[in-house]
């Protein structure tokens, strides 16, 4: 064996960091089976569209006006920048987090490098800086265009502003996302290392995926919130008049190295007319009054700044020093943690008690919940849903004046938490049935299946519901301190016999064997996510006003309970109707080619 | 019992497998031979019922396994070629999982799994989730999923890989017990030693068509030469001169630059 030379290191080095960039983009961020350059091709592309569509959005107003005030445009950006920051914050984040279990060595790492003679420092700077070249390359993806078009559409329609100052905010803005973006990334990288370092690795494996769909939870509904802040809910969260309802701190810390560098730029601009047009006064007045608003912010503006100066080094230290401690050698080979097997057996038992002892329905009830919530691409899904509806409820919540006991003076909004949660919770579920468990391993199922999908997905919908009751069971003290327990309690029921009817209804043209079969994407979805949502919305306000309304009189509650349950029945007599007739499986459909889609097979032939 | 009769199989027009017939009776080993692209990837998926021939047809007792797709998976057992599990489950729980979904008795699933567990010696990693397991333990989950139903017809696509010394000679016994028992087998391997003590006829494919078909005993006659089936595979199948490359390999491999 030749050992490696010193003057090589550098090169192994290279090579071992691209080693590990691949493995970041192959197996985490995007499927293993596709062609990595269309992947990364697709991914940026869906990215930069995204953001000029944002930037676009957002814009209108200073894209449509006939003149921009200076004042107004720099008092009013403040929401659009902290949308920005927030965005770029958690999604650089939640880039983090899509490939959490990569940002460390892995006992893969140790099997195929740990034979060769590389130096275990090398490997473990390899991995840090493949961590670090990804979040870098995914921050500057995701803020480039914006860090460009949204300075320039800002000031389009303000007369008189130079070249160099737009080139000046552009620069201001590129910096403080960025910033932001890797604030973002680093921050996940250093909880990874504080828990693993605090919990030991064997508690840290246990608790790893836990934490990181709760990290996901969070972050995606930090993003939904964002762009629910006004313009005046940032002035008075950095003048101090108002508390902040949620942890906006580190926004707020970017948003103030922006202001400091360039907020000045675009208030202090002076106004110029349109030539032949004379200056009216009212304009003038109305410039100086925002001048005169936005002035006083930028000394706490400049407090936050220095925050955001001091924990980008802060937590990028504290990101590199624990991935350094926690990586010094190479782990073990050894597989995982056994689980314990005592409360395994419990719950087993219990499970299976409650899937009536049918062996297909205790598969799919089990292998439901083992997907669900061992499988990254499922806990993304449902921690996406679970987010969705965390956002509703906290909007709902910031809105509300705390205890209202009376039915009569709680808002609708109140009684819609628990049922939005409920069904995007079902809506994420149903989706998660369509994206095989692993692809590569479908045939074990394929083979093993008897036939009848009738039983199995009764089971997965049983594994449904069980995620449904323990959200109930949740939201219990919330519902109790908002309606009181009686209200309470009977709202928990209906909402346990809403979901038994959503479920069913939402898997009522579900032909396929869930989780085992190729994933066949949506051939509408510029139809269908938006009719959802607003079906989603309807349902949840429509049912919640009834429900207000039932809730008045006794008769009316039982009257509710009873339509909920005749709407479950006949739901399952229509899912028994549509599964008797028995029809083969296509356990690897592919999606329909876009020629096709679009009838072009047809418009050639017709030509033909 | 199970009869392949004149299948052939093409991807996007360019021929896998071509007129592929044979018969095989209760208790026979067949031994699928070939080199890499030989198809005998192909044919063995096909056998499993997994894809669909393009032509031709599989007969299982006598009935069109397309036409009873699902009777016949239930009596098969397979390991294919590469261990695709679910990495996310414990061992026990993918066997868990499978048993369930062949509607195994739960006392008989529960006991049936701890003790082919024990037997192949997985006992202590049984809790693990299988990402951390290593080729071996893959390929041994494998095996115990795919005799976990006592199944009719075993279709086993290069089960040794990856086993160590003592499952691999385990192995070699079980083989011929199932056989005894009435068990059809097909066994597919590059090992050509294995194949001559286990198999009691083979099939050898080149380009897709089969270039021979005989008890190895009855090759040897053909070839009228008294060598080992490596001899005889080689003869059929190699292109290349091995020695020669071997020789080629060692230079290259003695280069330093």
């Amino acid at each position: 064996m030749t050992p490696t030379a010193g003057g090589d290191d550098a090169m192994t080095f290279r090579l071992v960091t691209r080693l590990f960039l691949r493995r970041l983009i192959d197996n985490d961020l995007i499927s293993p089976h596709a062609d990595r350059h269309q992947s990364l091709a697709v991914f940026f592309g869906f990215v930069v569209s995204l953001a000029v569509f944002v930037t676009f959005f957002l814009s209108t107003p200073y894209l449509s006006a006939f003149i921009q005030l200076p004042g107004p445009a720099a008092l009013s950006a403040l929401s659009d920048r902290f949308l920005f920051i927030a965005a770029s914050i958690t999604l650089s984040a939640l880039g983090a987090l899509m490939v959490w279990d990569a940002l460390a060595l892995e006992a893969r790492d140790a099997a195929i490098l740990g034979p060769l003679p590389i130096a275990a420092r090398t490997i473990t700077h390899a991995k840090l800086a493949a961590a670090m070249v990804f979040g870098a390359v995914l921050t500057l993806a995701l803020n480039a265009v914006p860090s460009v078009l949204y300075p320039a559409f800002l000031t389009v329609n303000i007369r008189g502003i130079a070249g160099g100052t737009i080139l000046r905010l552009i620069a201001a803005h590129a910096t403080t996302v960025i910033m932001a973006g890797l604030f973002g990334f680093f921050a996940m990288l250093a909880i990874r290392g504080m828990l693993r370092l605090l919990l030991g690795d064997q508690a840290f494996q246990r608790a790893s995926s836990g934490i990181q769909s709760a990290l996901v939870v969070s972050m995606v509904t930090a993003l939904l919130l964002a762009p629910t802040v006004r313009a005046r809910d940032v002035r008075y969260w950095v003048g101090d008049a108002v508390v902040p309802r949620w942890p906006v701190g580190p926004v707020l810390w970017y948003l103030g190295v922006n202001e400091t560098l360039a907020g000045h730029l675009v208030a202090e601009t002076p106004i110029v007319m349109p030539p032949r047009m004379p200056s009216i006064a009212s304009l003038t007045r109305e410039n100086q009054a925002a001048r005169a608003a936005y002035r006083p912010l930028l000394p706490p503006f400049a407090a936050e700044a220095r925050r955001a100066w001091v924990s980008l080094p802060l937590v990028t230290v504290l990101a590199l020093t624990t991935f350094l401690w926690t990586n010094r050698r190479l782990p073990d080979r050894s597989a995982g943690v056994p689980r314990s097997s005592r409360l395994r057996t419990i719950v087993r038992r219990m499970a299976e008690r409650y899937t009536h002892k049918d062996p297909e329905a205790q598969a799919g009830f089990f292998f439901a919940v083992q997907t669900l919530t061992r499988s990254a691409s499922h806990r993304t899904i449902i921690a996406i849903a679970l987010a969705a509806g965390l956002t509703h409820a906290l909007m709902v919540l910031a809105q509300s004046d705390g205890r209202s006991l009376a039915i009569q003076a709680t808002r609708v909004g109140v009684l819609g938490i628990a049922i939005l949660l409920l069904l995007v919770l079902l809506a994420g579920v149903a989706y998660a049935v369509a994206v095989p468990a692993e692809l590569a391993a479908n045939w074990t199922i394929q083979m093993a299946w008897l036939g009848d999908e009738r039983r199995y997905l009764a089971g997965v919908k049983r594994a449904a519901l069980l995620f449904v009751a323990i959200l109930l069971v949740l939201l219990l003290p919330l519902h109790v301190m908002l309606l009181g327990i009686a209200v309470a309690i009977v709202h928990s029921l209906w909402g346990l016999l809403l979901a038994v009817a959503a479920l069913d209804a939402l898997l009522l043209p579900y032909r396929k064997l869930p989780f085992a079969c190729s994933y066949v994407p949506l051939e509408n979805p510029k139809i269908v996510w938006p009719a959802g949502f607003v079906s989603l919305l309807l349902v949840t306000y429509g049912f919640a006003t009834v429900e207000r309304w039932a809730l008045h009189t006794a008769t009316r509650t039982i009257a509710l309970g009873v339509v909920l349950g005749a709407l479950v029945l006949l739901v399952r007599a229509l899912d028994r109707a549509r599964r008797r007739e028995r029809r083969p499986i296509r356990f690897d459909d592919r999606p329909t080619r876009a020629t096709q889609r679009l009838g072009l097979f047809e418009h050639l032939a017709m030509h033909d | 019992m199970l009869e392949a009769r004149h299948l052939t199989k093409y991807y996007a027009a360019i021929p896998a497998i071509r007129d592929v017939s044979f018969a095989l009776a209760p208790g026979h080993i067949l031994g699928l031979l070939g080199p890499n692209g030989s198809g005998k990837s192909t044919t063995i998926s096909l056998l499993t019922g997994l894809r669909e021939p393009s032509l031709g047809q599989i007969l299982f007792d006598g009935r069109n396994i397309s036409d009873h797709l699902v009777d016949y998976k239930a009596r098969v057992g397979y390991v294919p070629e590469d261990a695709h599990l679910y990495t996310f489950l414990s061992g026990r729980e993918q066997l868990d999982l499978i048993g369930r979904l062949r509607r195994l008795p739960s006392a008989l699933r529960t006991s049936k799994i701890a003790t082919l567990l024990d037997l192949f010696g997985l006992t202590s990693a049984a809790d693990q989730p299988i990402s951390g397991y290593s080729k071996g333990m893959r390929q041994k989950i494998l095996l115990v999923s795919a005799l976990l139903h006592d199944p009719d017809l075993l279709i086993l696509d290069e089960p040794e890989s990856g086993l160590d010394l003592s499952a691999s000679l385990m192995l070699r016994h079980l083989m011929p017990m199932l056989a005894a028992r009435g068990k059809v087998i097909v066994y597919s391997s590059h090992i050509l030693d294995y194949v001559e003590r286990l198999c009691a006829d083979v099939i050898v494919l080149h380009r897709g068509r089969i270039v021979a078909a005989a008890p190895v005993q009855q090759l040897r006659a053909i070839m009228q030469r008294e060598s080992s089936l490596e001899d005889i595979v080689a003869q059929l199948v190699t292109t290349i001169d091995p020695e020669g490359t071997a020789r080629d390999i060692a230079e290259v491999v003695g280069q330093h630059g």
